[in-house]
């Protein structure tokens, strides 16, 4: 699902003229096989939410090669980028990425309106995919009137509501209580067994890593177990 | 992402600044109005002065002053040339006239008038559009046509001189003669300067017909269409062609007149697009010419300019305008930078995040125009029963009822409206580049 070949990555830092870099990834290889759980660990500033930023295309590199789902996705344009997570990859983060002005039903049925889906499949898929997360009557809650757990459940709504076979995940529990995490981590689970979904997860909590089917760790940079280096 | 959608996204976000957006709109609806204002002062008063020209001619007729021989010498037109005429495709009628040189009086009973005496070819005439409201055409050489009008100019012999006239210049009614005129016999008297005396001489006629109403309210009609061999008959008498007066000097040369030639000739096209080819072949043929779509091209011409200019400096007042939209939509993009972030996140195409902005704007631009049309159109009314109104008070001068100072046609509205969204696209465009640019990490940590 997803092969990551010798990838690195300088942050460019200063003013123009006075330029310097600063390396944050270096030489990373790395698989994830479909259907697995895979949890990306390492302690604050290990380079892992880069590595997660470059595999979703919000940053770009041109170092080294990513593919996703067969695709080369460091060739893609920032255009196609935007189709291709649109269609293959869904988002939950660390603090929900809601829009406060929309309400649940709204944010979870945004992927289907810029999917150009019509009206009637866009009730019946996020009414589904609310019931699905146990939110259908808070659907017209905007996130403000929602607890954390419920947030990133309308998060997590919102990721699947267009069945991508990769969910990257970033700190998924970082905001959530210890009662709410758990609800959470068995959700994830859930949906691993039932619908297959890939997940790549990154955390920094031992308790998250141990869902995956295997843990990738990386220090300054570079990876340290479960990779390849 | 289907533009229905989009369109609600623009609706939502509006919605959620209204005071800002009502206040950009108010702008750009103030600017396209006094766009359009202005511009309409140039349409009112083009539209006023080819009106009052419509009015005054027959859009489809063509005079004829005559042909160039010599560089600036013109000679008279002639039956050789009449028949040119009549062989320029989408000629109707060629009307051709001869003037009697001279206003002899009409005598009827106890009445008389003066009047302009012509002799007509009445097959062209009525080909060209002359009716007669009563009475039929001359068949025999003494009968004779009458304009409509000529009635009215009949007074009483008895009447005294200095009273014949009411205030309006009027004849009076107990003056005026209240009969009949068809069948009756008139008779005509023309003079002329014999040896230093002035003798007269007197034909009867008898008037057969009476032409229409003229259809232009103001024309009035008091012509008296003779036929050729009564202007032949005076001509015998005065010695001079067409009747002309002798001057009372020998010094004093008459000017010189071709018998056979026509004084009036008018050539009326089959409709009004045909006017230009033919006043073309004209040119060609060195015949000098009129028309009034001739001159109306030359009015056009200097009003478009005109209008062009108004129009130019009232954009100037959109463009000040789209300075508000640009700040209005600079700031929607700032304060919107997360939602940007996250909709790019999810897999928004860059293309449909510009695509929402412009729209944004556009609509912005749209809803401005629309409410600035409107108020044009008010400001247009307003000006048009006012500003006559103010100029009769304050200079005391009466202004022709046909003088419009300010009209919106359509076409005006339309440049208005177009000129209006593209300044506001223009001016949305930048605001939508940054959005379309926007860092997603930056924006979904609100760092921007």
């Amino acid at each position: 699902m997803i092969n990551v070949k010798n990838l690195s990555h300088d942050f460019v830092m200063g003013k123009r003229g006075q330029q310097s870099t600063l390396p944050v990834l270096r030489n990373i290889s790395f698989e994830v096989n479909k259907g697995e759980i895979v949890a990306l660990a390492g302690r604050s500033g290990s380079g892992k939410s880069t590595l997660l930023n470059l595999i979703s295309g919000f940053i770009r590199t041109t170092q080294g090669e990513i593919w996703v789902n067969d695709t080369k996705v460091t060739d893609l344009t920032e255009s196609e980028f935007a189709d291709f997570r649109l269609q293959h990859i869904g988002f939950i983060f660390q603090n929900f990425q809601l829009i406060p002005s929309m309400t649940a039903y709204q944010n979870v049925e945004l992927p289907l309106i810029l999917n150009g889906e019509s009206a009637s499949v866009r009730k019946k898929r996020t009414e589904e995919t609310l019931q699905k997360v146990g939110l259908l009557e808070y659907r017209d809650h905007y996130p403000s009137e929602l607890s954390g757990g419920q947030q990133q459940r309308t998060s997590i709504a919102r990721s699947l509501i267009l069945n991508p076979p990769l969910i990257l995940a970033d700190e998924p529990t970082g905001s959530l209580d210890s009662e709410t995490e758990q609800e959470l981590l068995q959700f994830i689970l859930q949906l691993n067994k039932e619908l297959g979904i890939t997940f790549l997860i990154i955390t920094h909590d031992d308790e998250v890593a141990r869902i995956g089917n295997r843990t990738v760790h990386i220090a300054d940079g570079s990876l340290t177990q479960g990779g390849t280096i | 992402m289907k533009f229905k959608d989009q369109f609600r996204f623009v609706r939502q976000n509006m919605k959620k600044n209204k005071v800002r957006v009502f206040m950009t709109v108010l702008a750009t609806a103030i600017g396209c109005a006094f766009l359009i204002v202005l511009a309409s002062v140039g349409f009112g008063l083009q539209q006023s002065i080819v009106k009052d020209m419509l009015e005054q001619r027959a859009v489809t007729q063509i005079d004829i002053y005559g042909k160039e021989e010599d560089k600036g010498s013109f000679s008279q037109i002639k039956n050789e040339d009449v028949d040119y005429f009549e062989s320029i495709d989408n000629v109707k009628a060629v009307t051709r006239r001869q003037r009697l040189n001279q206003e002899p009086v009409y005598k009827i009973g106890d009445y008389n008038t003066g009047a302009s005496t012509y002799v007509a070819y009445f097959p062209a005439e009525m080909k060209a559009g002359l009716e007669l409201s009563a009475g039929r055409l001359p068949e025999k050489a003494n009968e004779i046509v009458v304009g409509y009008n000529f009635v009215e100019s009949l007074y009483s012999t008895t009447a005294p001189p200095n009273d014949i006239r009411d205030e309006s210049g009027n004849i009076k009614e107990e003056y005026k003669y209240n009969d009949d005129l068809v069948g009756k016999n008139i008779d005509m008297k023309v003079t002329q300067l014999k040896e230093g005396k002035e003798e007269s001489s007197t034909i009867t006629l008898q008037i057969v017909g009476i032409t229409k109403k003229p259809t232009r309210e103001w024309a009035r009609d008091q012509t008296v269409f003779i036929s050729e061999s009564v202007m032949k008959e005076i001509e015998a008498f005065t010695g001079t062609p067409r009747g002309m007066v002798k001057p009372p000097n020998d010094d004093i040369q008459m000017p010189e007149q071709d018998p056979n030639a026509y004084d009036e000739v008018k050539i009326y096209a089959n409709n009004l697009e045909a006017v230009d080819g033919i006043i073309n072949q004209l040119d060609l043929n060195d015949y000098a010419s009129y028309s009034v779509v001739s001159e109306m091209k030359q009015i056009n011409t200097v009003f478009t300019i005109a209008k062009s200019g108004l129009i130019f400096i009232g954009t100037i007042a959109l463009l000040i305008a789209s300075i508000g939209i640009y700040n209005t939509m600079t700031m929607a993009v700032t304060e919107r930078a997360p939602d940007i972030g996250i909709m790019k996140a999810i897999g928004a195409n860059p293309r449909v995040i510009k695509r929402i902005f412009l729209l944004e704007s556009s609509y912005i631009g749209l809803i401005g125009a629309l409410i600035g049309t409107v108020v044009a159109y008010l400001i247009s009314i307003a000006v048009n029963i006012a500003i006559p109104f103010i100029i009769e008070s304050a200079f005391g001068e009466e202004l022709p009822e046909t003088l419009q100072f300010s009209a919106i046609p359509l076409s005006l509205v339309l440049i208005a409206v177009g000129i209006c969204l593209v300044v506001t696209i223009l001016s949305g465009l930048r605001p939508a580049r940054k959005a379309t640019k926007m860092d997603v990490l930056k924006a979904m940590r609100r760092e921007i």
